[in-house]
């Protein structure tokens, strides 16, 4: 290498390090604190002390009898992980079916008229995640307007109790995700060449053959990346199911929260939050692996 | 019938869907912006139009120091992240061969990649230390927290402007004798400012809409406009959290606009 | 001829757009293609030849009229329910899926049973030299072979007719060549009815049997290329189909005059103002012929030389000659015989 390159080199990484050093006090540094503090003893009154321990860590997974001290699995736990993976899967999956003709709607629309409809788009995904929750939750609350429409045509004689439930909660993350799908498959038809569903067609496929075989393989990335967009801040999700689950409907974010607050479990607390930044990393493995097979198909 | 175009990109029921879509996206803000104008006590029942919950809103201390505390934390934290975003951005973008490349673009988008409530109790936890060792209380804890998370959002319009620059403009300022700072100042920095502005705008509304690393790195009195409502919603709905929310989406959909318009302009200006 | 691949077009029309805007991309366009020919429609961009291209594929309605094929009337029918097949100009070839996979699409989408669908595909790829590529990602591919396997891809489904979008265009000069012989093997060895669409005439007077010439939505003439070369029906095809000369004479006792010169006629002509079309090389340099021009200029092009020279009358005139002549120089007198059977009597202006 070059002097010239070192010389830029060292002025690149001067410029970058301030940004870098924030990063590493609001962000990254943390992160790292986490990971010891979940080996660590949970202190008297909040908080931590030594000695280092994987108590923590056999507390996610396991729990002791009172009685006869034996080890079980921690039921508890695993009805909260088991809600966080199916309700973030299904979120994904409703997002997408709705998503896809969203997406491929507006992606058809003449140019000039194209934009509009992507600022609508637009609007709710940088409204307030909070906000857009709420908004869900007049909808879905017993005096909401679903239950006072569905009252008034008579289809129920009493306030469906969706809220508070684990419906409540899919309804509220697919309503606030969607727009996480929408955007990166947009982006995905935008680029098709439409001439291939001419091809298509032009060998014979209907139009539900063309979509299968042609344009769903070929907005394969704009899926993968609208899926992991919608997977990953759901499985983390804290804000919706707060609001719309109510305390029992925890999620795996609002059990971490509880460690911190009442549950004084600090240790624990912060395995759990690595235990899911765990979870994210894999899905993100995955989502990078198939991505790159993806791209080795298409050359 | 004979004049139907085949139309190659037509599917059934898309359209249909689509418009469902838009439909169930708007009928819930649409909702609450409705009931944050209701006249009645109850929140069940129209009582007509009124501005009652927006005067009471607005009548509350409380309220009004959240406000207050949302825009200072905004200002400041969208600030210092726009402008570490562009050090790092003019570092970065330019030097392609750059050694670690890789490593700075990871470390700029790992806010994107971690779950909030991650970072949160990271936050919680670290600041709690470095509480209890300076003793020091006040707002830096939440401005250096959004500012981290800021950066991302803040980089991502400044580094595309940069990409779709001329490097040779450089060049011709060198070769007209200006030295690398001159050349920066007066022919890099106007020539991103639209990406910088872009960034601030996209930071504030990020910083303003945070509720999850808010919650857990505030300490008691520290309120924001989000954690207020958020602790609003233990109790039911109300009006008055509507009323607020309506504003605050007010402000985003302005911001946004404004956003594109100025997007829009420059990319005029390019071609 | 093949009876059930012949397609007849009749009164086909299309028209895009409404009010003040609308175009006629096609006018009432009544048309012959036998069965097992190699056909091209042939003109300028924007002359429609593409409209009756996609109008023939099914991937547009016509505003009117009528195409049959055999006795079909398949005007209504949507592209994947017409036994028509097509390679795009841009080849269209789905990035996602092998060449084989590409090559088997249209089979697969008709349901055929693996077995035979991979026996026919390995037929395909044979008949354009592609075996050793069937498992390759298409992306993978150079242009020429692209463009084989678009034409595989195409012929996979034994299609009655095979429509070709200007399918040579994005090809250099030399592969080109290549592939024009390719395609007149392939359409020889399958049989199949081809409609080319180009806007090269000697890319369509070395391939086609027969050959359309298209302008303005509308068929300027249809004929074997010696017939549309030899006898253009009208001034824009001899100006199209190579270069011609128009002078302007006037028609009387079956002979032509330019001037005070008088140039008898093969066959006979409308008497009154009429435009004579003579090809440059059908024009012999003859001293003392009563027909006399002035050279203004001589072009040397290798093979031959084109002399430009003005008649008597003003009307610039161009005739090529072998190489090996001597060179007028500008200014000479020259003396020109338009020989009586390459001469054509067009209407006049």
């Amino acid at each position: 290498m070059s002097a010239g390159q070192g010389q830029a080199n060292r002025t690149s990484w001067s410029l970058a390090a301030p940004a870098l050093a924030l990063l590493l006090i609001g962000s990254i540094g943390p992160l790292l604190i986490v990971l010891v503090y979940s080996f660590m003893t949970p202190g008297d009154y909040s908080g931590v002390q030594r000695p280092f321990t994987t108590q923590a860590w056999e507390q996610v997974f396991l729990t002791r009898d009172i009685f006869d001290d034996t080890l079980g699995w921690a039921d508890a736990h695993m009805t909260i992980f088991w809600r966080s993976v199916k309700l973030s899967v299904l979120t994904a999956v409703i997002t997408f079916l709705l998503g896809l003709p969203t997406a491929w709607f507006i992606a058809t629309r003449p140019p000039d008229r194209r934009a509009l409809w992507l600022f609508l788009i637009t609007i709710p995904f940088w409204t307030n995640l909070l906000i857009r929750t709420i908004a869900i939750n007049e909808i879905i609350r017993n005096e909401g307007l679903l239950n006072q429409v569905l009252l008034k045509l008579g289809v129920i004689g009493a306030p469906l109790q969706i809220l508070y439930t684990d419906t409540a909660v899919l309804i509220g993350m697919a309503y606030v995700y969607l727009p996480m799908m929408v955007l990166p498959m947009y982006a995905a038809i935008d680029r098709f060449d439409t001439r291939l569903l001419e091809a298509a067609y032009d060998l014979f496929a209907n139009r539900w053959q063309a979509l299968w075989h042609v344009v769903l393989p070929v907005i394969r990335p704009g899926i993968l990346a609208g899926s992991i967009l919608v997977f990953v801040p759901s499985l983390g999700a804290y804000v919706t199911p707060r609001v719309l689950g109510g305390g029992k409907n925890m999620m795996i974010g609002n059990f971490i929260e509880l460690q911190f607050g009442q549950g004084q479990n600090w240790p624990l607390g912060a395995a759990l939050a690595v235990l899911l930044l765990i979870a994210v990393g894999l899905a993100l493995t995955v989502y990078v692996r198939v991505l790159g097979g993806a791209g080795r198909a298409d050359g | 019938m004979a004049e139907r175009r085949f139309d190659p990109t037509r599917l059934p029921g898309f359209a249909t869907v689509a418009v469902a879509v838009f439909v169930l996206l708007y009928l819930p803000i649409a909702t609450l912006v409705a009931y944050s104008f209701n006249g009645g006590d109850s929140v069940a029942v129209w009582g007509g139009f009124s501005l009652d919950w927006y005067g009471r809103a607005w009548a509350n201390e409380t309220v009004k120091a959240a406000a207050l505390r949302s825009v200072v934390i905004a200002a400041c934290a969208s600030a210092l992240a726009t402008t570490l975003a562009t050090l790092a951005a003019v570092g970065v973008v330019r030097n392609r061969r750059m050694k670690g490349r890789a490593v700075v673009y990871m470390a700029i988008n790992q806010p994107l990649m971690v779950p909030e409530i991650v970072t949160a109790v990271a936050l919680l936890i670290f600041f709690a230390s470095v509480r209890q060792f300076t003793g020091y209380q006040g707002l830096g804890y939440l401005i250096a927290a959004h500012a981290a998370f800021c950066v991302p959002f803040a980089y991502l319009p400044i580094s595309a402007r940069l990409e779709g620059m001329d490097a040779t403009l450089e060049a011709a300022a060198a070769d007209l004798y200006a030295t690398p700072r001159q050349a920066f100042r007066h022919v890099t920095l106007p020539l991103l400012t639209p990406g910088i502005i872009a960034g601030a705008m996209l930071a504030f509304v990020i910083s303003l809409d945070d509720v999850v690393i808010t919650e857990f790195v505030k300490s008691a009195g520290q309120d924001t406009l989000p954690t207020y409502m958020l602790a609003q919603m233990r109790r039911g709905v109300s009006p008055e959290v509507n009323a607020i929310s309506t504003m605050l989406l007010m402000v985003t959909v302005v911001l946004l606009t404004a956003f594109f318009i100025i997007n829009k302009q420059t990319n005029r200006g390019k071609q | 001829m093949d009876e059930a691949t012949r397609v007849y077009v009749k009164d086909a029309s299309k028209r895009f757009g409404h009010g003040a805007t609308v175009v006629h991309a096609l006018a009432d366009v009544t048309l012959t293609i036998e069965g097992g020919s190699f056909f091209t429609l042939l003109g300028p961009s924007g002359c429609g030849k593409t409209t009756l291209l996609r109008l023939l594929a099914g991937f547009e309605t016509p505003t009117g009229g009528r195409i049959l094929l055999g006795d079909q009337d398949v005007t209504a029918l949507p592209p994947n329910r017409r036994p028509i097949n097509t390679v795009f100009q841009s080849y269209a070839l789905f990035p996602h899926l092998s060449v084989a996979q590409n090559v088997g699409f249209g089979l697969k989408m008709q349901g055929i049973a693996r077995a035979k669908r991979d026996a026919r595909v390995d037929q395909m790829l044979a008949l354009v030299r592609m075996q050793d590529f069937a498992e390759r990602p298409v992306a993978q591919l150079s242009g020429g072979q692209q463009q084989r396997v678009a034409l595989a891809r195409a012929l996979a489904p034994e299609p009655r007719v095979l429509l070709l979008d200007e399918p040579l265009s994005a090809l250099d000069l030399k592969l080109r060549k290549e592939m024009q012989i390719e395609l007149k093997r392939l359409q020889r060895e399958t049989g199949i009815t081809f409609v080319f669409v180009t806007h090269d005439q000697e890319e369509a007077l070395t391939m086609s049997d027969r050959i359309a010439v298209m302008s303005a939505g509308r068929v300027q003439q249809i004929g074997t290329p010696r017939e549309i070369y030899a006898h253009p029906a009208n001034r824009f095809v001899a100006g199209f189909i190579g270069e011609s000369n128009f002078l302007p004479v006037t028609v009387a006792d079956g002979a032509a005059r330019i001037g005070d010169h008088r140039i008898s006629l093969a066959a006979p002509a409308d008497p009154g103002p009429a435009t004579l079309a003579i090809r440059p090389e059908d024009i012999m340099l003859e001293p003392g012929a009563a027909l006399s021009a002035e050279v203004t200029d001589t072009v040397y092009l290798g093979n031959a030389v084109q002399i430009m020279a003005r008649l008597e009358d003003g009307t610039q005139i161009a005739l090529r000659q072998p190489a090996t002549i001597d060179l007028p120089e500008s200014g000479q007198r020259i003396g020109l015989r338009l020989p009586v059977e390459a001469v054509q009597i067009l209407e006049a202006e």
